[in-house]
């Protein structure tokens, strides 16, 4: 009953709001925009969707944590662009021993945190070996292998005990954060990093506002004062953004182009994201872990419909997205045909089933509506229980109490998951395993990747799970605003260079 | 009158108590912990453990309510589990986006439900009374969430007169800042608000029309229109102030959607985001602050009505 009000309320609203726009069409040519110069003394709005609930980077997990925090106010030694490439950050330079085992990173001279107080390179080995040492932090297995931390003069030198082909990455993350050593600010509501922009006020269930870092050691921020705005519904962002409240749109659904490009002062932009629509399969027992009908599964469902209702994103066959190394094209290994998905099912004995998909309750209900016709359309009953996050981690994740599971997984580089079989995906294969273990061993990049990639054909071939799409990274950005990035902005969303015009 | 006070008082003790009660005991049942939020996607079942048992709530669930009624004596309502503030300073800080939102909404309500609910009872029959109670049935049937888009679409995007969501950075430190961000959803609510009222306005003068004091009057030379004015009235705003009380209820729950709607950092959508977060103590303070509040509110209405209505005054 709930949902019927609830439908019948957004076509209501639906039907009033394009009453109320077709009034307005017309007047829709953008105008044409003269960009000026960059104002230093210029605040930017952006608008996010999920707000952290504490802003503890070393323990609470969460991207939204990271996609703020982490390159704007945090540092670690070595950095990741965009595009995901590694940069310097804290450390100028690196060098890494023939066989792995060794990395040392200069550090740079003078930098000081947000408090004043200066970078050592002591601060550098106590952050990392907390780390390491301290299981509640996030992150921590992550830096398991490294045996020795130490430094002399501003070098620093991390040996392992053996090679790690992703260490590099890790410490572009939570992993590798660089905090003052026995720094008293209390990390649940302040912070005290090293980076370009200080964290002047955090104020719950609204906004934070990042101002400029005068005495940072690099360039300078182009805007003096970031604010992020946390907006959760796309309608009321929308709003907010004609009424020219914010600058600046994340997270947005690209079927509202039309509206937020209509009156010339916004673009939408599409960038590509490490986001994985992940529908997983347990496949510990009952239907779900004979792997013809998993095949199935995937065989009924249209992903290139997926893509088209959300008017953004890109099919992806595999576990492995096109911005992280190991990607191939896999879509051969099960291409959309309903009636083999009928002959398989027949073949497993499997026909009438009845499953149930267990869905985080933030999600559109595009997905599972898709997903109820597709798989009906073969004979497969799929009940949606829709619940809230909290509640999908304890039963799915960590009770792995689920028939069929969707969440947007966001991490870049999270193969990991897949050689994991106390993973809530319950995937067990040693072959996967091994290959992984033998691409974190190498210590030539493209041989890690080709590992990667072979280990990345054979759980699509398993049908371990379905991809249901790679996300986008949608973005509707000011007309007068530059320098503000478009890739897996939900995962990192580095604002140095974001600057405003008067134009 | 005072013995009067003294029950309703208790009973209003007994009230809380009874919600503490069914407050802590429905927060246990929901499904989901704090941990496993905190620990996130990528946590070890020995991660989370570490979590649960520093934030203390691996305790038996007897000892963890006995300390939360322990805090409450010294005016304690409970601290954060993510944040580590207390509830008491959360709420003072939300309640200056909640508190005034409610005011206005109920405001308008009153302003446009009792003259015009008096009007349409007194035009009934008539085109423009018809058309009064018609407006009000449909305005009342409208979701909330719907009128506060239109208006947001007319009078933020189209108009530009008002901000289209969000509330002032600066807070009341430029009170029209301040003001401006919440009339739009207190126009929501109060419309809304209203509109139920309306009707309950105008069926209670039309019974107010019918009583024997009224027909007294009106037979005593006033024209029916002056005798409803003049005798009737009163009992339909002793009626009315009763139903406010009521109304307060309905503006929480209304504040609770608006806030989500307009994004503005107040009590209601601090609830919503807590109890996602499972952050049990802090959800249990404010529940309990607005049961209490609500509670309240009841209280001060029958005393209120007590003192201002003749007949009841004499019964006690």
């Amino acid at each position: 009953m709930l949902r019927r009000t609830t439908l019948a309320t957004a076509a209501f609203l639906a039907a009033g709001l394009l009453a109320l726009t077709a009034c307005t069409g017309g007047g829709g040519e953008p105008a044409p925009t003269t960009v000026g110069e960059p104002d230093p003394d210029a605040s930017v709005a952006i608008r996010l969707v999920l707000e952290p609930g504490n802003l503890d980077i070393r323990e609470t997990a969460g991207s939204a944590l990271d996609q703020v925090l982490v390159d704007n106010i945090y540092q670690g030694l070595v950095a990741r662009t965009p595009e995901q490439d590694i940069v310097p950050a804290l450390a100028s330079d690196w060098t890494v021993s023939p066989d792995g085992l060794t990395y040392t990173f200069t550090l740079r001279e003078g930098v000081t945190f947000h408090d004043g107080q200066p970078l050592t390179p002591q601060d550098v080995v106590w952050s990392l070996t907390t780390r390491r040492d301290t299981p509640a932090w996030r992150d921590s297995a992550r830096l398991a292998n490294v045996t020795s931390i130490t430094a002399e003069g501003q070098d620093i030198s991390l040996t392992l005990s053996a090679p790690d082909s992703t260490l590099l990455w890790n410490l572009t993350g939570r992993a590798g954060i660089v905090l003052k050593e026995g720094d008293a600010v209390d990390y649940k509501t302040k912070a005290n990093g090293t980076g370009p922009f200080m964290l002047a006020d955090w104020r719950q269930g609204d906004s934070i506002t990042f101002t400029r870092n005068d005495a940072y050691w690099g360039d300078p921020t182009a805007a003096a004062e970031v604010v992020f705005d946390y907006i959760p519904d796309n309608q009321a962002a929308l709003n907010a953004a004609l009424a020219g409240e914010v600058d600046v749109l994340t997270g947005f659904d690209a079927n509202l182009q039309e509206q937020v490009e209509a009156n010339g002062d916004f673009a939408l932009e599409l960038g590509q994201s490490t986001d994985k629509g992940t529908l997983a399969f347990n496949q510990t027992s009952g239907p779900l872990a004979d792997k013809r009908v998993r095949q199935a599964i995937r065989q009924a469902i249209d992903h290139d419909a997926i893509i088209e209702a959300l008017a953004s994103g890109q099919t992806q066959y595999g576990p492995i997205p096109e911005l992280d190394p190991g990607y191939e094209d896999l879509s051969d290994v099960a291409p959309y045909d309903p009636e083999a998905a009928r002959e398989l099912l027949a073949e497993a004995d499997a026909e009438d089933l009845e499953l149930t998909l267990t869905i985080p309750s933030f999600y559109s209900t595009t997905i599972p509506q898709i997903l109820v016709s597709d798989l009906d359309e073969v004979g497969i009953t799929l009940d949606v229980n829709s619940v809230d996050f909290t509640t999908w981690l304890t039963d799915v994740y960590t009770n792995k109490d689920y028939e069929l599971s969707f969440v947007l997984h966001t991490e870049a580089r999270d193969f990991e998951n897949w050689a994991d079989p106390d993973y809530y995906f319950t995937y067990d294969n040693p072959e996967v395993q091994d290959l992984y273990t033998q691409s974190l061993a190498a210590t030539d990049e493209a041989e890690a990747a080709d590992l990667l990639q072979q280990a990345g054909r054979l759980v699509a071939e398993d049908h371990a799970a379905d991809w249901l799409y790679n996300g986008a990274s949608v973005i509707a950005v000011g007309t007068n605003i530059t320098g503000m990035p478009s890739i897996n902005v939900n995962e990192r969303l580095n604002v140095v260079e974001i600057a405003k015009s008067n134009g | 009158m005072i013995r009067y006070t003294l029950t309703r008082l208790a009973l209003l003790l007994l009230g809380l108590l009874v919600a503490s009660v069914l407050i802590f005991v429905t927060l246990r049942v929901l499904p989901g912990d704090i941990a496993s939020l905190i620990a996130g996607v990528g946590s070890s079942t020995e991660q989370q453990d570490a979590i649960r048992e520093r934030l203390g709530l691996d305790r038996p669930l007897p000892a963890q309510y006995l300390e939360w009624i322990g805090g409450l004596f010294r005016g304690d309502l409970g601290t954060s589990l993510l944040t580590g503030t207390s509830v008491v300073d959360e709420l003072a800080q939300k309640a200056e986006v909640t508190v005034p939102l409610g005011i206005l909404s109920l405001l308008i309500a009153v302003v446009i439900s009792v003259p015009l609910g008096v009007l349409s009872a007194m035009r009934r029959g008539r085109a423009d009374g018809t058309a009064l109670s018609v407006g009000a049935q449909a305005l009342a049937a409208v979701p909330v969430v719907w009128a506060g888009m239109m208006l947001v679409v007319v009078f933020a995007v189209w108009l530009g007169w008002l901000p289209a969501q969000g509330f002032p950075r600066s807070g009341w430190n430029d009170p029209w800042a301040a003001l401006r961000s919440l009339i739009l959803p207190a126009l929501t609510i109060g419309i809304v608000e209203g509109a139920m009222l309306l009707r309950f306005v105008r069926s209670a003068t039309l019974q107010a029309v019918g009583q024997d004091f009224v027909r007294t009057a009106a037979a005593k030379g006033l024209t029916r229109d002056q005798a409803l004015i003049r005798h009737g009235l009163p009992v339909v705003g002793l009626s009315v102030i009763t139903v406010l009380g009521l109304q307060v209820a309905g503006i929480i729950v209304g504040a609770v959607v608006i806030e989500q709607l307009f994004s503005l950092p107040g009590i209601g959508r601090m609830l919503v985001a807590d109890v996602a977060a499972r952050d049990l103590p802090k959800v249990q303070g404010e529940l309990l602050a607005l049961t209490g509040f609500v509670l309240i509110v009841g209280f001060v209405v029958d005393l209120v009505h007590r003192v201002i209505d003749p007949r009841q005054r004499e019964a006690s």
